[in-house]
């Protein structure tokens, strides 16, 4: 794959990092790897993978045993959403002190423990360990365990130390938690066919929008994991005969567990875009070999993609022909965006992820056109760097991304935790038209880069000329040109005058 | 809920090195490095973008567990490098995390070591370690004790003048708005002269930077270099914020002899003429014309809207010193502040409190408390039934469920936009607080009215929650 020089200038260590995709070149994405010191990555730590795939838990105690800083910047940090109790918004944490650091945490935290128990009576706490605790030395597993069996509910260890891997360990973490709940109750079964959702956190309400697609193909959805997940629903997920995962990165390792431990089978689908969620529809009607939940399935595709497909089409006739930069947490969602951009007459120029491993980096080479940059850990000055010379007209990434495409005059589209609108199911996907319209036919864009310069006498009303001696030098004197970045290539920027 | 002796619910503080990488980010040409695992320097990247609405980008030495275990002195150095390879800043803010400190790291060899090793790239670099152990107090002590290394490390180093240059230090003991900032410095500009003072940190365009149609790796603005090497030829020093103890002043004062004052955040009309009338007597002239007039549209202001505010049950929470100005905004027009919060410990913010209270309404029953987390906020709201909250956005939810209103203003605000163009200092600063809080008040009441109207059979008399609509 690589020809990287070509592509930006960056660190040296990060170039292995970054390619273009080129038909006749094979070649490996580096990737998988911890961050480099200084290099300004967005990812966050082991800590905040195990928070993000489990948080969304919505009757649990999530107890942060660390100090206070790590709950206060998690707190009800994810838009997931809750048919029931709210527990889960809630911050907990042991808000550990430098006598607990010197003498130990674990008195604390078992004090803690007892003390949430006594008031909030939850059906589960996952005590999730930070940097801190992997250091002193605290034994998580037998604080878990004895205050477990004294408090008579489930209190799980979440292994998550930020230090001691990346994002993905602390995805493993979860799901290492998710396991000691699954097969724990007995289901209740009220139809032949069965499935869980898996890697689906109920952002904005998404699940919502897929549950019911399911359920009309008479199929019993026992639980999402772990979006709008109760511990019961967890707790009877063995009853399932299918697992769907969708946000492969995170849940994939649970669900070859469930395989192993239940013979319950996986497959990773989307309900991103018209074309994914007709072929997850139909995935599932064929593993249970119903040809009249084929026959739902398919009536459901038709009239759902008929009922959007008005708005649709007027919405790609204004998006025809612009490019699309990605840069998303986990590959599975940067997988399924490729083809919704498709669908709405998008070109990708830019695709990254935080997450990705060989064979995600490989099935998106399949998937993208030739001269489109694939990188894996990108920082924002790689990002930057890549928008302009890639020419993106939109970004679709998360908050800290978000500023940076602003900055750079990019149209942006968020589809992460801080999203409030559902982009899965159809109506999901007609909302996540509808932004990307919103953003990059917004007329404020006519305003970037632009500079005020005085009126001149013949294309201006009187009126301000009168403006023009008394102002006029003073904003010129203002208007300087400012130095491009160093070690940026170049690459001007679509810069529009009002003047 | 109910009383907890162990547990933190809902944190009202965030940890000492958000605290550092505000005041950092206040220096020209400066950026921070958070030596610990990479997860803290995204967290508090998303916690500052969210809040500001700015690229914020923070290094981090990515510590692994081999760091861990075998000390962290390569990831930091490697950070440092690469970090100066990439930004090519003249000053670096070294804070640590609970990590870096428990392993025991000395960051400050570890720095010197890396000047030595890698004497090309940190020629004329500055780099400034600040011990902020997460464990330890909260991110209003993280900024004081960066604010004071920043002073410490440019007059100790950049020697290059000795001479008296009758300048006002001005130092902030916590962190304001960009929208504050530039306010204060036209009130500097306007009150004694614009190349008359000397402020620190100055996050007035490096935390709201203008579109320009570049971005820029570092944003411009900040306090100069020379301008706080500089610091200590001043005449005379003036600390905002007096419930904790400002570091920096009292060093520049115990080093320089430097004489200085410390002053409350200039917030409402008490608070704001203290800072003129002190302003005025440094400067030896009248206070401005100018600013006469700007207090008199206050107190025209404060006239129209009196019956309005007149008796409200406010709760003010926050950082320490801007519940202070809060609370006296809230006094001096005729609230009824039944509870004031501060997010940390702070030495003098409960005397400070109740002296103002005392000065304006004795007899205001007010519940003062510090150092506290949401959830005990919560409960002491629910029983004291305010009608109104000002503070940060994590109140919200308090506000939603008791059914008021919150004027979101402070650190942080993550659900409204311009939180950095918030005023709140000076005479217009406290105008525009003022306009808030009464037409939040007014919205409130058309919506009882609208209720009452929408009932008309049974005739219901206005009641005396009901405001004075015939006046207004």
């Amino acid at each position: 794959m690589p020809d990287i020089t070509s592509v930006i200038n960056t660190l040296d260590e990060r170039q292995p990092y970054i390619a273009l995709k080129q038909a006749k070149k094979g070649g490996e994405l580096a990737c998988d790897n911890t961050s480099i010191a200084g290099s300004m990555s967005q990812r966050a730590c082991v800590y905040s993978g195990a928070r993000v795939a489990l948080n969304p838990v919505t009757d649990a105690i999530h107890l942060v045993h660390g100090p206070i800083g790590c709950a206060s910047y998690t707190w009800d940090i994810r838009g997931s959403l809750s048919s029931d109790k709210e527990t889960f918004r809630t911050s907990f944490s042991t808000d550990m002190k430098e006598l607990d650091v010197v003498f130990g945490g674990e008195k604390k935290l078992s004090k803690c423990i007892d003390e949430l128990v006594e008031l909030y009576n939850p059906p589960v706490i996952f005590v999730y360990s930070t940097c801190i605790v992997g250091i002193i030395g605290d034994d998580l597993q037998a604080v878990c365990k004895e205050s477990s069996e004294k408090v008579g509910i489930p209190v799980i260890p979440v292994q998550s130390e930020g230090f001691k891997g990346t994002k993905s360990d602390g995805y493993k973490a979860a799901c290492n938690a998710l396991k000691e709940l699954i097969g724990t109750r007995e289901p209740e079964i009220t139809s032949e066919y069965r499935i869980n959702i898996l890697g689906d956190y109920n952002v904005a309400g998404d699940v919502w929008l897929v549950k019911p697609l399911f359920e009309k193909m008479g199929i019993q959805v026992i639980t999402s994991m772990t979006g709008d997940a109760t511990v019961d629903s967890i707790s009877k997920s063995h009853g399932a005969q299918l697992n769907l995962v969708q946000c492969s990165g995170s849940m994939t390792f649970l669900a070859k567990w469930m395989n192993q431990e239940f013979g319950i089978p996986f497959r990773k689908v989307s309900y991103f875009g018209i074309e994914d969620l007709a072929i997850a529809l139909r995935t599932v009607a064929e593993f249970f070999g119903s040809e009249e939940m084929m026959k739902t399935a398919e009536q459901i595709i038709e009239n759902e993609t008929r009922r959007i497909m008005p708005e649709i089409k007027a919405i790609r006739s204004r998006l025809e022909g612009k490019t699309a930069a990605i840069y998303m947490g986990g590959a599975a969602k940067a997988l399924t965006l490729i083809k919704g951009f498709h669908e709405l007459g998008m070109e990708v120029v830019i695709i990254g992820t935080q997450t990705g491993k060989r064979d995600d980096y490989k099935q998106i080479s399949y998937q993208v056109k030739d001269g489109t940059v694939i990188v894996d850990d990108a920082n924002p000055l790689e990002l930057a760097d890549l928008i302009r010379k890639q020419k993106a007209d939109l970004m679709v990434a998360g908050v800290k991304e978000r500023f940076l495409a602003y900055k750079l005059g990019v149209a942006f589209c968020d589809f992460n935790h801080d999203r409030v609108i559902e982009f899965e199911g159809y109506d999901g996907f007609l909302n996540f038209a509808r932004e990307l319209d919103a953003s990059i036919n917004s007329p404020v864009w006519k305003a970037y880069g632009s500079k005020l310069r005085p009126a001149n006498d013949g294309d201006t009303p009187s009126e301000s000329s009168d403006l023009k001696a008394e102002n006029g030098t003073k904003l010129k004197s203002s208007i300087k040109e400012t130095n491009k970045m160093q070690d940026l290539n170049t690459a001007t920027l679509h810069q529009e005058s009002i003047a | 809920m109910t009383e907890r002796n162990y547990s933190t619910v809902n944190p009202c503080i965030m940890c000492q090195p958000i605290g550092s990488v505000m005041a950092f980010k206040g220096i020209e040409d400066s950026m921070v490095l958070l030596h610990g695992s990479q997860g803290c320097s995204t967290y508090m990247r998303l916690h500052l973008a969210h809040h500001f609405r700015e690229p914020v980008d923070i290094g981090s030495s990515s510590l692994s567990e081999k760091g861990a275990v075998y000390g962290g002195s390569e990831n930091l150095k490697k950070g440092l490098k690469n970090l100066i390879l990439r930004y090519r800043p003249k000053v670096i803010g070294v804070s640590t995390t609970c990590l870096a400190e428990t392993i025991g790291d000395d960051i400050g060899r570890i720095i010197s070591e890396f000047k030595e090793e890698e004497e090309d790239l940190a020629k004329d670099l500055i780099i400034i370690p600040v011990p902020t152990p997460s464990y330890e107090e909260s991110h209003n002590s993280g900024y004081i004790k960066a604010v004071e290394a920043i002073v410490k490390q440019f007059t100790t180093h950049e020697s290059e003048s000795d001479i008296f240059n009758n300048k006002l230090n001005v130092v902030l003991s916590e962190n304001i708005s960009p929208e504050d900032t530039r306010e204060l410095k036209n009130i500097l500009s306007n009150t004694i002269g614009s190349n008359s003072f000397i402020f620190l940190p100055d996050i007035s365009e490096t935390f709201d930077a203008p579109m320009t149609g570049e971005l820029q790796k570092i944003f411009p603005g900040g306090t100069t270099h020379s301008d706080i090497a500089d610091m200590k030829n001043s005449a005379a020093t003036i600390g905002l914020g007096i419930t904790n103890d400002n570091r920096a002043v009292g060093y520049l004062e115990q080093t320089f002899d430097i004489p200085s004052q410390n002053l409350p955040l200039p917030i409402g009309l008490e608070y704001t003429d203290r800072l003129l009338a002190a302003l005025s007597k440094i400067a030896g002239t009248d206070v401005p014309e100018d600013y006469q007039k700007e207090r008199g549209r206050l107190i025209d202001a404060m006239v129209d809207a009196h019956k309005y505010l007149y008796g409200t049950k406010v709760a003010i929470y926050g950082d320490p010193n801007n519940v202070l100005g809060m609370l006296s905004l809230a006094l001096e027009n005729g609230m009824h502040p039944i509870m004031v919060v501060a997010s940390s410990k702070s030495p003098k913010f409960a005397e400070y409190a109740m002296e103002r209270v005392k000065q304006v309404k004795p007899d205001c029953d007010v519940t003062i408390l510090e150092d506290v987390d949401f959830d005990t906020f919560n409960d002491a709201v629910r029983k004291a039934k305010p009608e109104m909250l000002i503070g940060n956005s994590n109140g919200k939810y308090i506000a939603k469920e008791m059914g008021i209103p919150l004027v979101r203003i402070g650190f942080p605000i993550h659900d409204r936009v311009g939180a950095q163009r918030l005023l709140d200092v000076g005479y217009r600063g406290a105008m525009e607080m003022l306009d808030r809080i009464t037409n939040t008040i007014l919205e409130v009441q058309e919506d009882k009215l609208a209720v009452k109207w929408s009932e008309p059979e049974s005739y219901v008399p206005l009641g005396e929650d009901s405001f004075h609509s015939a006046e207004a």
